[in-house]
């Protein structure tokens, strides 16, 4: 696995990647040099679809062809396509077909299938339990985090945004705590589908936050060049003005070039108006 | 007589203002940055100290800005408060009932929403400075005109020119265009107002209900044109306070002025820091691949500050920092 992101992967990045490409496409340029003398193959699956009649987002069709196209030496690029929407027989022989480089153990291969699903709904579940817990809590100021997972969890691109909420006193969720029937539910209300899967799990766990109000204001984290986030920012930000519920919304635009000043000044303002509009509940 | 010190270092101008009890101004003073933050603190405080005909004890500090750690940590503040409290603060203290404050400073401009006296919505220029000061700034220069003149340049026109007003580097082409095809200066002038609303309300109100009464305060708030292209672009009455460019400075000084009535004593080092040689310097730590720039500033050869690390490893405790004792001068 590659390090996680510093100024170097970020740098090495940018300098092979177009100018007009998203901030975490660069990041994962960045990612892929960082590995190149150190390992002998680089798994870049194929992500076309993770649920059925929707799809990702162009750039992560295209990722691995697009990470060949840079003049620099690779190791060996092991791709394969994920489509759901082409249904789960697909999906299993795509899994054999990988499993199959490594081994000739079909029982091998269903195994480490099974394990690696058991790991991840573990994971899941971790995180839906702690988003219940959080949710009993109430003493403490709460902010719904959403975005891009990639965004998100890279505390170099947020410049440590979830450690500096802490700082400041405030408890995170993440928008991928979620149970996926609550964001289902609150997707299914819009007029028109949404396209891409990553973004309807964005505006499911946002407007399901509008309606219920278990938190006290949500940050929605997106990068500059970002196709889809631009689309669903217009859509977040006009549910969160009409939405009955009047929980704060904020986005954070993070793009390579920005300096922490800024996101210093927007956060602590965000978190001072949670503070005085409590105060002022209390008062009234 | 007790009083309260607020000081505002922006991009562009360092505004200090020191205020009474009652939240009323006894002196200010805006001077420019000039790139030079620690400098014009101090040249700031001798102007201050001047502009003061009695003995005044300062109970409290406060520092907003863009560089407020950094003045902070030179005056010893007792509270540190980013901008948007800070000028919500100071616009609900001269109209307790403001709903909209439009802030336009050097680099950033801000737009915020109260409702009874709380920030309820605030948006900032994202990642993109067209349409603040700076530009306003870099044009009178080119144009020859004052900045001081600006306004009153614009007021004289009857209508604005059309100028393109998403970018800044865009504008500027537009604004030469229109030189080179005979229209007179006066036009472009306000015309480029227009722009720069019309760049404002696009970037930052975004559909957000601008419902008077709108306060508009920060430097650019001096420049007259760009209040009647509010008011043409609003159809609202846009009010600007008497001190519309110490705003944020006043915001810093009232939240001092809370802050310090639940401690014993102010962490304000007295004006004499204006005496001191601070020096600051920086390095690039080695300690792993982020090579972050750290900043470190000194005063008489002891550290008061360091930051600028993702890590947090070179910070010094600011607390400790913050609460080296030092005799008032005053």
């Amino acid at each position: 696995m590659s390090s996680s992101t510093n100024k170097s992967i970020l740098n090495k990045g940018s300098a092979v990647s177009e100018n007009e490409f998203c901030l975490p496409v660069k990041i994962f340029y960045g990612h892929v040099l960082d590995l190149t003398d150190k390992v002998d193959f680089i798994f870049i699956p194929r992500v076309v679809s993770v649920k059925k009649g929707t799809y990702t987002c162009p750039k992560f069709l295209g990722l691995p062809d697009m990470i060949k196209a840079i003049d620099k030496p690779l190791p060996k690029i092991l791709s394969p396509t994920v489509n759901l929407n082409l249904g789960f027989k697909k999906y299993y022989s795509t899994i054999l077909e990988v499993g199959k480089l490594f081994t000739q153990s079909y029982f091998k291969i269903g195994y480490s299938y099974v394990s690696a699903l058991k790991e991840f709904k573990n994971t899941k579940l971790k995180q839906e339990e702690e988003w219940i817990k959080s949710k009993k809590e109430t003493s403490e100021v709460k902010i719904g985090l959403v975005g891009h997972d990639y965004n998100i969890y890279d505390s170099y691109l947020t410049m440590n945004l979830t450690k500096r909420l802490e700082a400041l006193g405030v408890k995170t969720v993440t928008c991928d705590s979620l149970p996926s029937h609550l964001i289902e539910k609150e997707v299914s209300t819009l007029p028109k589908k949404l396209f891409w899967s990553y973004e309807e799990e964005i505006v499911g766990a946002a407007f399901h936050w509008l309606r219920d109000r278990t938190v006290d204001g949500i940050i929605y984290v997106l990068t500059f060049a970002c196709g889809p986030d631009s689309l669903i920012q217009v859509l977040l930000e006009h549910e969160a003005k009409n939405s009955s519920g009047k929980i704060p919304f904020m986005s954070l635009v993070i793009d390579e070039h920005s300096g922490e000043a800024g996101l210093i000044t927007r956060l602590e303002a965000f978190i001072d108006m949670l503070g005085r509009r409590e105060t002022e509940k209390v008062l009234v | 007589m007790e009083g309260y010190l607020g000081i505002d270092v922006g991009s562009v101008s360092t505004n200090l203002v020191i205020i009474n009890r009652e939240n009323r101004i006894i002196a200010s003073v805006y001077t420019r940055t000039m790139g030079r933050p620690i400098e014009a603190v101090q040249r700031g405080m001798v102007e201050l100290n001047q502009q003061l005909d009695c003995e005044i004890e300062i109970k409290g500090a406060g520092t907003t800005g863009s560089a407020r750690y950094l003045t902070a940590a030179m005056v010893g503040a007792d509270v540190v408060k980013n901008e948007i409290t800070a000028h919500a603060v100071a616009a609900i203290n001269v109209i307790p009932e403001v709903k909209t404050v439009i802030e336009i400073g050097g680099q950033d401009s801000k737009i915020i929403l109260l409702q009874n006296k709380v920030v309820v919505d605030f948006a900032m220029n994202t990642v993109c400075a067209a349409g603040t000061g700076s530009f306003l700034d870099h044009q009178s220069a080119r144009l020859g005109v004052p900045i001081e003149k600006f306004g009153e340049l614009a007021l004289k026109a009857k209508n604005g020119v059309q100028i393109a007003g998403r970018c800044s580097v865009f504008a500027e082409s537009d604004m030469i265009h229109k030189q080179q095809m005979g229209y007179c200066l006066e036009e472009i002038v306000y015309g480029l107002c227009e722009a720069l609303v019309r760049n404002y309300l696009n970037n930052l109100s975004k559909g957000k209900e601008i419902l008077s009464p709108v306060v508009f305060q920060g430097g650019v708030a001096a420049n007259a044109g760009m209040k009647r292209a509010f008011e043409e672009a609003l159809n609202v009455e846009i009010i600007i306070p008497p001190f519309f460019n110490v705003m944020g400075a006043i915001g810093a000084a009232i939240l001092a002025k809370e802050q310090t009535e639940f401690q014993p004593a102010t962490n304000f080092r007295g004006f004499s820091v204006s005496d001191l040689e601070y020096k600051t310097s920086s390095f690039v730590c080695a300690g792993c691949s982020n090579t972050c720039e750290v900043v470190k500033i000194q005063v008489e050869n002891e550290t008061l500050a360091r930051w600028g690390g993702r890590c947090g490893k070179w910070e010094v405790a600011s607390e400790k920092s913050l609460n080296v004792t030092c005799k008032p001068a005053n």
